[in-house]
């Protein structure tokens, strides 16, 4: 059969966020495919050096549309490591909840893009339903959807109140019995099933040789959440489940971040339960001593990575970001080729692109 | 197992969803309900506002711009169309004067209209 | 003469199969909207999308035919109102013979063969790769399909629609004697409609908008309407083949009884399309070879050694 090429984005139905492939096929089968990325490159790196740190914060709030709360918070931590402030406790846990609140409502913003990519569109709306429960706590505490603007340099903005917390409470009790029923579907409908198990697998060893993080890596196997690995407080006091599966394949990402859904919504209650009272910020100066810092913490994505030199003056001399998108973005390749055309939006679903982060 | 593939299939999700109320509102035609917190319009408190200019420093895009003339003669412009709505301004303010309200500032093509003069202060004024 | 061209142009031609083409967007789409937590759409959707899409300007890409491109949705929408003016809409048929189950299954098959053409007469390689898989799925559901629909002109002893429907008021609904054989007729008319789950050409997140990529304006209108009028036309012959409580001789009872089995096909279409997940081409053309063409078979048998 003769090869055809068929070019996928920067603009597709399948994509949400400009990414170019070509992909030869030959009939159904694919043969591979090679990747350009770049098209939502803003140049924020570069843009933090001329606002001021306080600014900065903002800024980074925006690289992210999904998971713009643990950018802040990996930025903020290492400011406050140059700084050598400590911040309250309280904040400590306001943080880790938002941080783990988003790790929810991106779970289930890619469970519904998945189950849209394999023409399930009722899945999609049901889970993303579910996932505006989450947005709901999340906007009644911080007063915004997806930028919460939570964190300052020194803590976090704002408080919950004891009604918020009941609110909060409430809900993440209704995501509780929401998300049971998604695990239900994901682990028992045969029609996804049928279209994602056994889809494009990866081996453990592949994962190591790209340095792939994430629940794509737990998915076959690899054993990584920096929650466990390198915490930050409070997540040193908490005991964290981390899930692997064997298999690698889509199903196993799909299942991978419906029972990391569940794991989230526990350390939920968990933190709601332990937070201490106190204030939940302290004063910052606005200079922050020469020095260099590296931070990291696990985005719903995987490994999110801050390097930040400052120069003493009120502006970040250097900030490097890394996000783990790129590192399964270079797997790609690797998995586009013996898979029918139909499993494309499978294994690039699977993957849960976030290229805005990828590009910054 | 078989009773989970019965309490979880999607045949009892979309029958559930026919008997239980849309999630969806018909916007612009049904209410939108926005939570107290919300991060809306820019307001200001104008007795406590001294137009120090300490938010129009801090305000990541620019969309706060203070016309100083003297100490009693300033006026703070606000450029909806730029704000970013990220309440910087609120927590910069020591005086407490400046904030969010809930109301929700749409979307439009004449960005110019927006634009709110919050605090004009003249000379000998209050 | 005049009598002749009511029934071409307004019932039950035209007019009546392109309105209840839209009444039936419309209940499938608020219908998927209610399983899906979502308002819907008004009633009046369907109309002013039609209108929206008549009004917009026809863009012809460089290198495709135009004439070839007009002429499709044309073709294909005459077939399919050609096949709805022979199938018995309660009771009510003025042009039905015999032997016209042939001929409207040949009809039905003209916009499939016309969304091949259209694919390959583009210049877009979404519209290709659409217009081959619509070939490929046409193999898979056809003839399950064909040998189904088969089981109710053998029990009935005649090829017209019309006849195989008013036997049943003698013989009972066919629907009770050959349940296998309705639902295998539904899957071949999901199959045929190119409706979730079996849309394999038209899957948006793998080949774009299939062979209709590259059409715009009236021209993708007169496609839209095709599916429609497609859809409501199989439903007609379905209900008539399998349900023939319509043929009652009250003709408010007949109506009524069309109506509600209507309802219930448009029900049972919008339910599978939410309850199902898209097939790969290779999983489809194994289900209609492996598992239908002999269910079909044992059915047509079983139908064949009940008469005997």
């Amino acid at each position: 059969m003769d090869k055809i090429s068929i070019p996928i984005g920067p603009h597709h139905p399948l994509l949400k966020e400009p990414l170019s492939m070509r992909i030869d096929i030959a009939g159904e089968r694919v043969l591979g495919g090679t990747l350009r990325m770049g098209y939502v490159h803003r140049g924020i790196e570069k843009m933090t050096a001329q606002r001021t740190y306080v600014q900065d914060v903002h800024l980074i709030e925006r690289i992210c549309g999904i998971c713009s709360h643990v950018h802040t918070t990996t930025f903020c931590l290492g400011v406050e490591k140059l700084l050598g402030i400590d911040v309250p406790p309280r904040a400590q846990y306001i943080r880790a909840l938002m941080c783990e609140l988003e790790r929810v409502h991106s779970h289930l913003l890619w469970l519904g893009i998945l189950s849209k990519h394999v023409g399930l569109e009722t899945v999609f709306m049901h889970t993303w339903h579910d996932r505006e429960l989450a947005l709901d706590i999340m906007e009644g505490i911080s007063g915004g959807r997806v930028s919460h603007a939570a964190n300052q340099i020194g803590g976090v903005r704002f408080d919950l109140s004891p009604e918020q917390e009941v609110m909060v409470k409430e809900n993440i009790g209704k995501l509780k019995a929401q998300v049971s029923g998604v695990l239900g579907v994901i682990e028992n409908e045969p029609a996804l099933r049928a279209r994602t198990q056994g889809v494009a697998p990866v081996s453990a060893d592949l994962i190591r040789d790209y340095c792939v993080v994430g629940p794509v890596a737990r998915a076959s196997g690899v054993d990584v959440d920096l929650r466990r690995d390198d915490p930050w407080p409070p997540y040193d006091q908490l005991d964290v489940n981390v899930i692997t599966r064997p298999e690698g394949d889509a199903w196993a990402r799909t299942l991978i971040r419906a029972l990391e859904t569940r794991e989230s919504l526990r350390l939920c209650e968990v933190l709601l339960r332990q937070m201490p009272e106190g204030p939940v910020t302290v004063r910052a100066p606005r200079k922050v001593p020469e020095g260099e810092v590296v931070t990291r913490s696990e985005a719903p994505r995987g490994e999110v990575l801050y390097y930040l030199r400052s120069d003493g003056s009120d502006k970040p001399a250097r900030l490097k970001v890394r996000t783990p998108t790129l590192a399964v973005l270079s797997l790609l390749p690797e998995q586009l080729s013996k898979i029918h055309v139909a499993d494309i939006p499978v294994v690039l679903a699977g993957i849960d692109l976030c290229i805005a982060c990828a590009d910054r | 197992m078989k009773a989970m593939r019965k309490r979880h299939s999607l045949l009892d999700a979309i029958i559930d969803a026919v008997f239980s109320r849309p999630d969806t509102v018909a916007y612009p035609f049904g209410e939108l309900q926005l939570p107290e917190g919300y991060r809306g319009a820019i307001v200001i408190n104008p007795e406590n506002c001294t137009g120090c200019g300490l938010c129009v420093r801090d305000c990541p895009t620019g969309a706060l711009k203070l016309e100083k003339k003297s100490r009693d003669e300033f006026k703070l412009i606000h450029y909806p169309a730029r704000c970013a709505y990220c309440s910087q301004c609120e927590s910069s303010c020591v005086r407490g004067a400046i904030g969010h309200s809930n109301a929700l500032v749409g979307a439009t093509d004449r960005p110019r209209e927006l634009i709110v003069v919050l605090k004009d202060k003249k000379e000998g004024e209050d | 003469m005049f009598r002749g061209l009511f029934y071409l142009l307004i019932f039950p031609g035209l007019a009546f199969q392109v309105v209840c083409g839209l009444i039936f967007e419309w209940i499938d789409r608020k219908l998927l909207a209610r399983f899906q937590r979502r308002i819907g759409p008004p009633w009046y959707q369907p109309v002013a999308d039609l209108i929206k899409l008549f009004s917009k300007e026809d863009l012809v890409p460089l290198g495709s035919y135009d004439l070839v491109e007009v002429l499709l949705p044309l073709i294909s929408l005459s077939a399919v109102l050609t096949a709805g003016l022979y199938i018995p809409i309660a009771r009510f048929t003025p042009f039905s013979f015999e032997g016209d189950l042939i001929v409207i299954q040949f009809l039905m098959s003209v916009p499939t063969l016309a969304y091949y053409l259209a694919g390959i007469a583009s210049v877009g390689i979404y519209s290709i790769l659409g217009g081959g898989r619509s070939l490929l799925q046409y193999f898979s559901y056809e003839v399950p399909l064909l040998i189904t629909i088969s089981g109710p002109a053998v029990m009935a002893g005649s090829w017209s629609v019309a006849e195989i429907s008013r036997s049943q008021l003698t013989m009972g609904p066919f629907i009770i004697f050959q349940p296998l054989g309705f639902i295998l007729a539904v899957v071949g008319l999901i199959g045929k409609l190119k409706r979730d789950p079996l849309d394999i050409p038209s899957a948006s997140s793998e080949v774009v908008g299939g062979s209709l990529t590259e059409f715009s304006g009236a021209k993708l209108g007169f496609w839209y309407l095709v599916m429609n009028v497609q859809a409501v036309v199989g439903i007609f012959l379905l209900v008539n083949l399998y349900m023939g409580w319509s043929n009652l001789t009250f003709p408010f009872a007949a109506i009524l009884v069309f109506l509600v089995e209507f309802l219930l096909m448009v029900l049972i279409l919008s339910t599978t399309s939410a309850v199902f997940a898209r097939l790969r081409i290779d999983q489809l053309a194994g289900l209609g070879w492996r598992i239908l063409v002999p269910l079909a078979l044992t059915q047509l048998g079983f139908v064949i050694l009940m008469g005997v």
